[in-house]
């Protein structure tokens, strides 16, 4: 193709700006002065920034988000190196099926995922409960860890992990000392991705929050849809630095395995 | 048994070993909230059609389907426009370039969309910066009412997608052997017609990927059209919401997430024929 | 004192028999080479001996012991694979001290092993490199060291040099060669190249069809291959067509379409009266002699230090020779003969 010239680059670049710029206009306003919701601010401080962390509400609401994306990113890196290795072992029709499966919670509108599971735990009697909302995430994760640990095993010489056999090594030792470190930056996106999309997550923590258990988006989304101050902004900058350090990490790892 | 069917009943043993933790994560955490949804759009008391009928009668909830329709088709359809246009461009970018843009492309969709929505309607009220913009240029003497509003729903949505439209596209784009171009160009073919001719075909499959993609997530849209909407840019998720927290209404809430699961499996089925759906794990 | 005894291993794969029954015997300390084409099964019959593969009958016996349903990790063995299966994540002394670590060896000896193995493979000083970047060649031995740091009952080969270029490939046989014969280790060598087996083996054992063909020292298989196949597989061969004529004493002669004389020679095994054989004369023995049979030099082409003449005989019979150039006449029409002794008599195997 012919190389980009001036206004191909200007067009784009203007593009991935309007793309950018719109994420980040709640940044300004967290080190505003005033109450008011002024973009840009007309005075800087660090008020808001004391605000949210006098609140135990906002503080306990961020509490509550780093554990359950801690806990999800535990539990679907666990499950989805194990399922990614356990479909290696299928023949390729099981595979095919059991890939469709996993799939689903990726093509289901989350708004009936969070309805569905927000009437189980109403029958469970589990509302509000944090095992709940845990389970959510994981399941939202789960897809993508599966397929991206899967990539990285389908990638695995197979003569490795014979030659480590044929030397001695069990199964339980060739999988830590040779498939393991092979297929960890896998992993570790998995992990990365699971963590963020439990922070991030909205939808599923509105319908499965209870009195106890709120994340720091169902906080914000109570506070977003009355009268709010700047505090907001607060919450989302941090939400954004979370974000944005999340995707450093990953590509990081990834770009560490070439 | 002989030893080798015993060791290939072990392998079976261990692949479903491995398999039975995440297997029961989907068990209870998906296949088990729909078939309760299933179970529950039946059950009410007046009758086990009752639910759909409600739904597919009352004048309220059609308008709010169609509503959710037509909005999916426009923002989709400006999402997918705008996203070939950011993609062709990619591909002709230098690597520095290159991998600049895609970085910003990409960067939204690590942060979660309740915060990408809260900064539209930060930036489209009627003071914030975009309107005291456009009224100190003097274009208009009073704000636009975006928020609140058609505009600030689609704006917001389709900001949301362009990423999902950009990648699959990107994607197919970057996979053409630029040596088809070069062939194209040297039988005699002008840019348009090795760009129907060529260039369009072979991306054809990244482009279904992306309108696919792109439509079934503007269906079950959310956050945004609730925050940045007005009362006539109700979406079937909203409606959803309202029927469960407001009405507590569970048959019908179960019905109408029914119905939008439906769609949005009629909406895969479609496509696909055209679709791996695999490519879309692709746009992580 | 035999080290590896295989007594009718078989191998099926669905339809496929991959491995007929087959009994071998290995002796201690010997390198013998599983030569053939592709499909052989010869690379079955080396998984079966790491343990890899399941023989569907027949029973393995490694120094005395039944090993057959011992799974491969607890048969001290050392593989080479062909894409040498390097650990990339370990740098050279660790891939090398793998084996030697699982089997809870004192850091001190994994040390002194280790360095012992690289020493052998000509690699010293390369402990703390990562395998990534060697070259084909160094990596080759990397995998060569870790196998035998383990000190293997066997050593088990397979294909190891397939993917070095030419040069590097015999540089690194006469290293193996010279390994071998320094210590000499229990050693299964599986290879297409004829050469190669050549180089290195004590014994060589022919496969085809997954059959064991013939065994014997390379120079038994040349000068009394079993059957055409043989014949043709290792080195130049003329190969006459015809009918075994006469069968007597370990002597017969063959009745060949275009020549007017029968040709007489070693009778090989398997041949019958009236059935259909070929005659072997390897080209180095065509020689030019006074008075013997009228051929028509059809192709003169010069090799360096040897000539080969392609010869064409009256009735349509077409034979190689080849001379030391300082032998080789000159001229379009020579006359040729050979010896006797040096002619085997084969039965046809197409």
């Amino acid at each position: 193709m012919t190389p980009a010239g001036a206004w191909t680059k200007a067009f784009a670049a203007l593009l991935a700006a309007l793309i950018v710029m719109p994420v980040l206009a709640a940044v300004p306003l967290a080190f505003s002065e005033q109450s008011f919701l002024r973009l840009p601010p007309h005075d800087w401080s660090l008020r808001w920034w004391n605000a949210f962390f006098a609140d135990p509400s906002w503080l306990r609401a961020l509490l509550t988000s780093l554990e359950v994306a801690a806990l999800s990113c535990l539990l679907s890196v666990a499950a989805g190196t194990s399922a990614a290795l356990g479909l290696t072992r299928l023949g390729p029709r099981m595979r095919a099926l059991a890939t469709g499966l996993f799939l689903g919670p990726m093509v289901a509108p989350v708004i009936v995922l969070a309805v569905g599971l927000y009437a189980l735990a109403r029958a469970a009697g589990l509302v509000g409960s944090a095992f709940g909302l845990v389970l959510a995430h994981t399941m939202l994760a789960l897809p993508y860890v599966v397929l991206n640990v899967g990539v990285a095993v389908a990638a695995l010489d197979p003569h490795l992990a014979l030659a480590a056999n044929g030397l001695g090594a069990g199964p339980w030792r060739v999988f830590r000392t040779i498939t393991l470190p092979s297929i960890l930056p896998g992993v570790i996106g998995g992990g990365v991705f699971a963590s963020v999309t439990s922070f991030d997550e909205v939808v599923l923590a509105v319908f499965l929050a209870g009195p106890g258990v709120k994340t720091l988006p169902v906080r914000i989304w109570e506070e977003v849809r009355v009268e709010y101050t700047p505090v907001v902004a607060v919450a989302a900058t941090i939400m954004i630095i979370l974000a944005v350090l999340g995707s450093a990490t990953g590509r990081l790892a990834t770009r560490r395995a070439r | 048994m002989s030893a080798a069917s015993r060791q290939r009943s072990a392998r079976i043993a261990l692949a479903a070993l491995l398999l039975a933790p995440a297997m029961a994560i989907i068990g209870l955490g998906f296949v088990a909230p729909l078939m309760r949804l299933a179970a529950l759009s039946v059950s009410s008391p007046a009758g086990p059609l009752a639910a759909y009928r409600e739904l597919a009668t009352v004048d309220v909830y059609r308008v709010v389907l169609r509503n959710t329709i037509v909005l999916a088709l426009v923002v989709s359809t400006a999402s997918l426009a705008i996203g070939l246009a950011l993609s062709l461009a990619l591909i002709r970018l230098e690597a520095g370039w290159r991998s600049t843009i895609f970085a910003c492309v990409v960067l939204p969709l690590w942060i979660s969309v309740l915060v990408r929505t809260f900064s539209w309607m930060l930036i489209l009220g009627s003071n914030g910066p975009l309107n005291r913009f456009v009224m100190a240029l003097g274009i208009v003497d009073h704000p636009l009412p975006l928020l609140f509003a058609f505009p600030g729903v689609a704006i917001g949505m389709v900001h949301v997608l362009l990423p999902y439209a950009v990648l699959p596209i990107y994607t197919a784009l970057s996979r053409i052997d630029p040596a088809l171009l070069r062939a194209s160009d040297g039988l005699g073919a002008s840019r348009a017609e090795t760009f129907r001719r060529v260039l369009l075909p072979l991306s054809a499959r990244g482009l279904a990927t992306a309108a696919t993609f792109t439509f079934l997530l503007s269906l079950g849209f959310f956050v945004t059209p609730a925050l940045l909407g007005g009362p006539s840019d109700t979406t079937i998720s909203m409606l959803i919401d309202s029927f469960v927290n407001d009405r507590l209404d569970w048959p019908l809430a179960a019905a109408a997430s029914m119905t939008l699961l439906a769609m949005a499996l009629a909406v895969i089925g479609l496509a696909g024929r055209f679709v791996q759906v695999r490519a879309l794990s692709e746009i992580r | 004192m035999t080290a590896v005894a295989f007594r009718g291993i078989a191998k099926r794969f669905g339809a496929l028999e991959a491995l007929c029954p087959l009994d071998l015997d290995i002796a201690s300390g010997e390198f013998v080479s599983f030569l053939g084409p592709s499909g052989s099964g010869k690379s079955t019959l080396l998984n079966i001996c790491a343990g890899y593969v399941e023989p569907t009958a027949g029973a393995l016996f490694v120094a005395g012991r039944d090993v057959t349903a011992l799974p491969a990790r607890r048969r001290n063995i050392g593989m080479v694979f062909q894409n040498y299966a390097l650990f990339p994540h370990l740098d050279v002394f660790e891939n090398v001290a793998y084996g030697l670590r699982v089997r809870k060896i004192a850091p001190a000896q994994i040390r002194r092993r280790v360095e012992e193995a690289l020493g052998a493979v000509r690699l010293d000083g390369f402990e703390r490199r990562s395998v990534l970047n060697l070259s084909g060649g160094q990596q080759q031995r990397v995998a060569l060291a870790r196998a035998m740091a383990i000190e293997p009952d066997i050593l088990l080969m397979d294909e190891p040099l397939g993917a070095l270029d030419k040069q590097l490939r015999k540089e690194v046989q006469i290293e193996i060669r010279r390994m071998h014969v320094a210590r000499p280790r229990t050693t299964l060598y599986v290879t297409h190249d004829q050469e190669e087996a050549l180089v290195m083996s004590d014994r060589i054992a022919v496969m085809r069809g997954g059959r064991l063909v013939q065994l014997g020292t390379a120079r038994e298989l040349y000068s009394r291959p079993a059957d055409s196949f043989v014949a043709r597989f290792l080195g130049e061969s003329n190969l006459i067509g015809g009918r075994v004529a006469g069968l007597r004493d370990g002597r017969a002669t063959l009745g060949a379409k275009g020549l007017a004389a029968p040709i007489e020679g070693h009778a090989g095994e398997g041949l019958r009266l009236g059935e259909a054989a070929c005659a072997l004369i390897r080209p180095e023995h065509v020689r030019p002699v006074a008075g013997g049979q009228r051929a028509c030099v059809a192709e003169r082409i010069f090799l360096g230090e040897i000539v080969a003449l392609r010869l064409a005989l009256p009735g349509g019979v077409e034979l190689w020779s080849r001379l030391f150039s300082s032998d080789a006449p000159a001229g379009d029409q020579i006359e040729i003969g050979w010896d006797r002794e040096r002619v085997s008599i084969l039965p046809e195997t197409s």
